[in-house]
């Protein structure tokens, strides 16, 4: 009886959400990619730990010095330069001094932005070597550095706009959708005049007035990028009022708020969800191919698309065009699996055939 | 002694406006009737419809304290007549195109949706036919008990919370403040049902609208479902409750009067008894002698032969002209008023005019 009782407890209340979290786990390939993807989003953010120029700790002279977190000249440190203390050098130099002196640096200690001509000599781009995993670019800028940094901005770019363009996107959907009639047709025409304008010709028009940064390119893919939401959300709305829980919750003296937000649009949210994984895709794609265009983000910014185009003119170097189509194929991939595995958790049929 | 009328129903007219198949008939009807005419001229979206009468010139009272029942067959227009009292009619296509309902002195037809929203819950609740549909699937049932609470009264959630639990208990789910955290899918249709019997009661409502409670139940879980209506019912003493529903055996159980639908219009009302005992009008009698008779166990079972026409070719006399066995000329021409034959016994018959 106990035994029984315990069961039932651990059945009770679970949510569907909680039922699909269950089955998505289930679904192995969705799930480990998942997991990747989120592991390495989350370390993304502590990239400067791992790859980086800035040295972790110095100690010089019995004093501890943190340059990760603050600028040092080099003369402070005690190394004979201008400007910034180079701490690949300040390690060698402190080696060979041997006063007790040392520098702990990052795993990986390139950084994304940092010209690297005077240590290597010769002409970038430098093919791929044990010091510098994917080589140099065409201004001697450490690729693997690049590629790294680059994730995190394309993801973050991405997840942001993603969800800026659903919450538009859903609110515009439900209003469209529940109250319908004449707002419906209206909003309708002037969506679809909206979306007749050609986003890239806006993008290229915009760019080439003011350089855009990530907030302008964020706004203007958020600007473009909610319309197909709409018709997602609209379109459960019109199914979903019909039903009787909702016309239940009407005749219990509901607000129109509530019936939108805590009835229909929770049951509506399925295809929404299942879409997000792709959209994400999507606009990871975008912020690639605008940076490949020239149209993304200003020229320091470590990026995927901006790596493209320099391989695109030079050709030669093959890493160039290799290294960040991997990263991104691979990115791209994994993203894609998880959105599988969620269509497939939210898909209330389970594949079965009669055998 | 006389009782008190609660709610006051006057020549409710739902229509629902459907694209014609032939529009010379429904042009002249429109015409003849002004409202109907005043209606077409303002609203273009009507052009080239026909209104299909749901429910024509329904007018009842329903009294303090009693069990209304309204029966009829399928498409007779009894849940239409139910959904115009709270006005739960989808527009378009359907429209409530003329009438009055009268509580405490306000008619609530007139009312916008904001201001309608405080009676509904509060003042009316209903009860839906189909259980597994009418709760929220991906809500708490506490949750959402508590926002029919916290919809109409100004308490803390904790004390919703609370009287949620209640009400759990009181329409009999077991460990209620377990249950509270569960969701629809972990309940049986009974349950649902008595889930929605304990959101529609949650605030006491002056009128409970059960639409066929116990149509989509088991046999076994019907009598418990009916018997809670009522019991929950005591605790406000003035509070009635609208039965609708085609089981005759529900209906001389626990009603104390019934209005016979038929064709969107009441062919008959009379107190349960005087239904049962002395029925007036052929439809009422062929209702009834369908009903199987447990003293007469090996007869066979009397059906009112064909269907009900459809609802834009109903006959132009007596709506129920095309299937009475009593048919005569008259009923063909004129449809019959509704007459008050014996005390407080109205029906809508030829036979008796």
């Amino acid at each position: 009886m106990s035994d029984n009782s315990k069961d039932t407890e651990k059945i009770a209340s679970v949510s569907i959400l909680r039922k699909r979290w269950k089955k998505f786990k289930t679904i192995k390939r969705g799930y480990y990619s998942f997991l990747l993807i989120l592991f390495l989003y989350i370390l993304s953010f502590l990239l400067p730990l791992f790859i980086g120029r800035d040295a972790l700790i110095v100690k010089y002279n019995g004093e501890y010095s943190f340059p990760i977190f603050k600028y040092y000249s080099a003369e402070s440190l005690g190394q004979d330069l201008q400007g910034e203390a180079n701490y690949r050098l300040l390690k060698k130099q402190y080696k060979e001094e041997d006063k007790g002196n040392w520098v702990l640096l990052p795993l990986y200690p390139y950084g994304p932005n940092e010209n690297l001509l005077d240590e290597m000599g010769g002409n970038p781009p430098h093919p791929p070597s044990a010091q510098h995993w994917c080589g140099t670019d065409d201004r001697g800028r450490d690729v693997f550095a690049r590629l790294a940094h680059g994730f995190n901005i394309g993801l973050s770019f991405s997840i942001i706009v993603t969800l800026l363009t659903y919450v538009i996107g859903i609110a515009i959907g439900a209003v469209l959708g529940f109250y319908g009639g004449k707002i419906d047709i209206f909003g309708l025409r002037l969506i679809e005049i909206w979306g007749t304008l050609p986003f890239l010709f806006v993008i290229i028009i915009i760019s080439s007035i003011i350089q855009p940064n990530f907030l302008l390119l964020i706004f203007i893919l958020t600007l473009f990028g909610w319309i197909g939401i709409v018709y997602y959300i609209r379109g459960e709305f019109y199914r979903e009022k019909a039903r009787d829980y909702v016309s239940a919750a009407v005749s219990m003296g509901a607000r129109n708020s509530k019936i939108i937000f805590s009835h229909i649009l929770p049951n509506s949210l399925t295809p929404v969800i299942s879409f997000a994984p792709f959209a994400i895709v999507a606009n990871i794609f975008s912020l690639v191919s605008l940076d490949f265009l020239g149209f993304g983000l200003p020229p320091p910014t470590p990026s995927w698309g901006q790596l493209m185009q320099q391989g695109l003119s030079n050709i030669d170097n093959w890493w160039l065009i290799v290294t960040p189509l991997v990263a991104m194929f691979f990115t791209l991939l994994t993203i894609v699996f998880i959105g599988e595995a969620i269509r497939e958790a939210f898909d209330p049929k389970i594949y079965s055939r009669l055998r | 002694m006389e009782k008190k009328k609660l709610f006051e129903i006057k020549n409710i007219r739902t229509y629902f406006f459907v694209e014609a198949t032939d529009k010379q008939i429904s042009e002249d009807s429109i015409k003849q009737d002004p409202r109907l005419k005043e209606l077409y001229e303002s609203d273009k979206y009507l052009k080239g419809k026909v209104p299909a009468k749901a429910v024509d010139n329904v007018s009842f009272n329903i009294y303090e304290g009693e069990v209304l029942g309204i029966v009829g067959e399928s498409g007779s227009g009894k849940s239409v007549t139910a959904y115009s009292i709270t006005r739960l009619i989808p527009d378009p296509p359907g429209k409530i195109v003329s009438g009055e309902v009268i509580y405490k002195g306000k008619d609530l037809l007139k009312l916008t949706f904001d201001e309608m929203k405080e009676y509904r819950g509060k003042e009316i609740a209903m009860i839906f036919q189909e259980p597994m549909t009418s709760l929220n699937p991906v809500m708490k049932i506490g949750d959402q008990i508590m926002e029919v609470i916290l919809n109409h009264e100004k308490i803390s959630k904790e004390d919703a919370f609370k009287k949620a639990t209640e009400m759990l208990e009181l329409v009999g789910i077991p460990s209620p403040d377990k249950r509270m955290k569960d969701y629809p899918h972990q309940f049986s249709g009974g349950m649902r049902q008595r889930v929605m019997i304990a959101m529609a009661l949650s605030c006491h409502p002056a009128l409970l609208i059960a639409d066929e409670p116990t149509t989509a139940l088991d046999v076994t879980i019907q009598a418990q479902i009916i018997e809670l209506m009522l019991r929950l019912k005591k605790e406000r003493e003035e509070a009635a409750i609208l039965l609708i529903t085609h089981n005759l055996g529900v209906v001389a159980e626990t009603c104390d009067r019934v209005i016979v639908m038929y064709g969107g219009k009441i062919q008959e009302i009379a107190d349960v008894n005087a239904l049962f005992e002395t029925p007036l009008h052929p439809y009422t009698e062929g209702l009834l002698s369908s009903l199987p008779n447990p003293d007469k166990p090996k007869g066979k079972l009397r059906a009112i032969p064909g269907i009900i026409p459809h609802i834009l070719e109903l006959p132009k006399g007596c709506k129920f002209a095309t299937r009475c066995e009593k048919v005569f000329e008259k009923c063909w021409e004129t449809e019959p008023e509704l007459i008050e034959k014996e005390d407080k016994h109205f029906v809508r018959c030829h036979l008796y005019s």
